[in-house]
């Protein structure tokens, strides 16, 4: 008898429902070693081409959240990749710390150079030694390529330091060749001008060369003899009274550095720093100056 | 009638059917998405005869047991049983209302899940209160949502066929 009326549901309908009815039953009772190879052959026949497309489908999502992943630590990298240049370079200012260390022998300390967060005077600098560490008022402050600075006040564990920059730095100086003497002092004290030195005071009779090297000629006590200050790159402007006065090209930018060395001990008189420094760039003759 | 009319039919079935292998996944966890391979059961069963409609719930049974082989045949029944009553009810006390037909998606879903729990002998412990009570409720609504969509949008195209079952258009 069908179930309803024959309106609804037929003779054949229910002949067949009870058919389906029991065949599900019989797949209830099938043992597992029929059963695993039915549905595995169902799935490598009529469902392969859907359960593929599912997994190209959760492989698409997939490869979409990785394209995410992979796009954000490429940005890392490459965020990372710009501060490589000067990881760098401040490899090479250590090296060149650790061979000025070992030519000076003694009588220095190493100090890191403090940069302030906010803006600050950048014709001086603070570092982090001081009278703990054995610095004292007007020691020498010098990196590898030569003079920096001077120590301007010294707190228990910090000092601060004047660049060659500062209005007020002097140093005597003399050329390699021990040829010229003159004071090294600041070339301008606001603008471009403030980052090049001037050799002052050079006798009018002395013509001094592009290319000279000038060092630390030693006389006051402040600074060792032999510090390199930097390279004579032309004259600068009309000669005073009797004098010339020479554009030099300083050694070393405090900009450059993040470590320096400050020279505490007095050095024994006549000694002479000249080689533990590497030599500047010196100009050949008629090149024009950076 | 236009050519193309032949074709529409068939297209929505398999559309679902590609759904369900390609977006559901994508639409929250597995107990709440809509099923689209149950709703296009369901939309089959409104037009066919009980018959065919048992014969088709048990084919999509066979192949949802052959994908979760955890109790092989317990889908078989369960979608034979929900197909042939759907096509049954629908044509005994169904009206041609989209809500109606909504009514008959969140059922069957509903009843599904509850025979499947029934039949492969899980109806017991907490969880199935929360299958029962939480679950399987939100996945009929999903699925009724779903279903009354395709029906506002292509109900043009899955109008009854079968005798005895033509009433108002929606």
């Amino acid at each position: 008898m069908a179930i309803g009326t024959d309106r609804y549901a037929s003779r054949a309908d229910t002949l067949l429902f009870l058919a389906c009815v029991g065949l599900s039953i019989a797949a209830l009772s099938l043992p597992d070693q029929w059963r695993d190879p039915l549905a595995q052959g169902l799935r490598q026949s009529v469902l392969a081409p859907l359960l593929f497309l599912q997994r190209q489908t959760e492989l698409l999502a997939a490869a979409r959240y990785r394209y995410d992943e992979v796009v954000a630590q490429r940005d890392s990298v490459a965020l990372a990749a710009t501060f490589l240049p000067e990881l760098r370079s401040e490899n090479v200012r250590l090296r060149g710390l650790l061979g000025l260390s070992q030519r000076l022998g003694g009588g220095y300390v190493s100090a890191e150079i403090l940069h302030q967060p906010e803006p600050t005077n950048p014709l001086s600098f603070v570092v982090s030694a001081g009278k703990k560490e054995g610095v004292r008022l007007l020691s020498a402050v010098v990196s590898p390529e030569g003079l920096v600075g001077v120590v301007a006040s010294v707190d228990e564990h910090s000092s601060v330091v004047l660049s060659w920059a500062h209005p007020e730095f002097r140093a005597s100086a003399i050329a390699t060749d021990g040829s010229v003497v003159g004071i090294a002092a600041p070339h301008g004290a606001e603008g471009p001008k403030v980052w090049l030195l001037e050799l002052q005071g050079v006798l009018y009779r002395q013509q001094v060369q592009p290319g000279t090297v000038i060092v630390t000629s030693g006389l006051g006590g402040v600074f060792p003899r032999g510090i390199p200050i930097g390279t004579v790159i032309g004259q600068a402007g009309e000669e005073k009274g009797w004098g010339r006065t020479y554009l030099v090209r300083p050694a070393i930018h405090p900009a450059e550095l993040s470590h320096v060395m400050i020279l505490t001990t007095p050095r024994a008189a006549g000694s002479d720093l000249r080689n533990a420094f590497t030599a500047p760039d010196s100009l050949a003759p008629g090149e024009p100056p950076r | 009638m236009r050519r193309t009319d032949r074709y529409r039919y068939p297209f929505m079935m398999t559309l679902l059917v590609v759904l369900q292998f390609t977006v559901r996944s994508h639409l929250g966890g597995d107990r709440i998405a809509p099923d689209f391979l149950l709703l296009a059961l369901l939309l089959y069963t409104i037009r066919a005869e009980p018959g065919k409609s048992a014969l088709a719930g048990f084919i999509i049974g066979l192949l949802r047991d052959a994908m979760t082989v955890v109790s092989f045949g317990a889908g078989m029944l369960a979608h034979t049983l929900v197909a042939f009553a759907s096509s049954w009810a629908k044509a005994v006390f169904f009206a041609e209302h989209v809500f109606v037909k909504g009514c008959l998606f969140f059922a069957g879903t509903w009843l599904r899940n509850f025979l499947v729990l029934a039949i492969s002998g899980k109806l017991q412990g907490s969880q199935v209160a929360w299958e029962l009570l939480v679950w399987s409720p939100l996945q009929g609504l999903t699925t009724a949502l779903v279903g009354v969509v395709v029906l506002w949008f292509f109900g043009g195209w899955l109008s009854p066929r079968r005798p005895g079952a033509i009433g108002i258009p929606v």
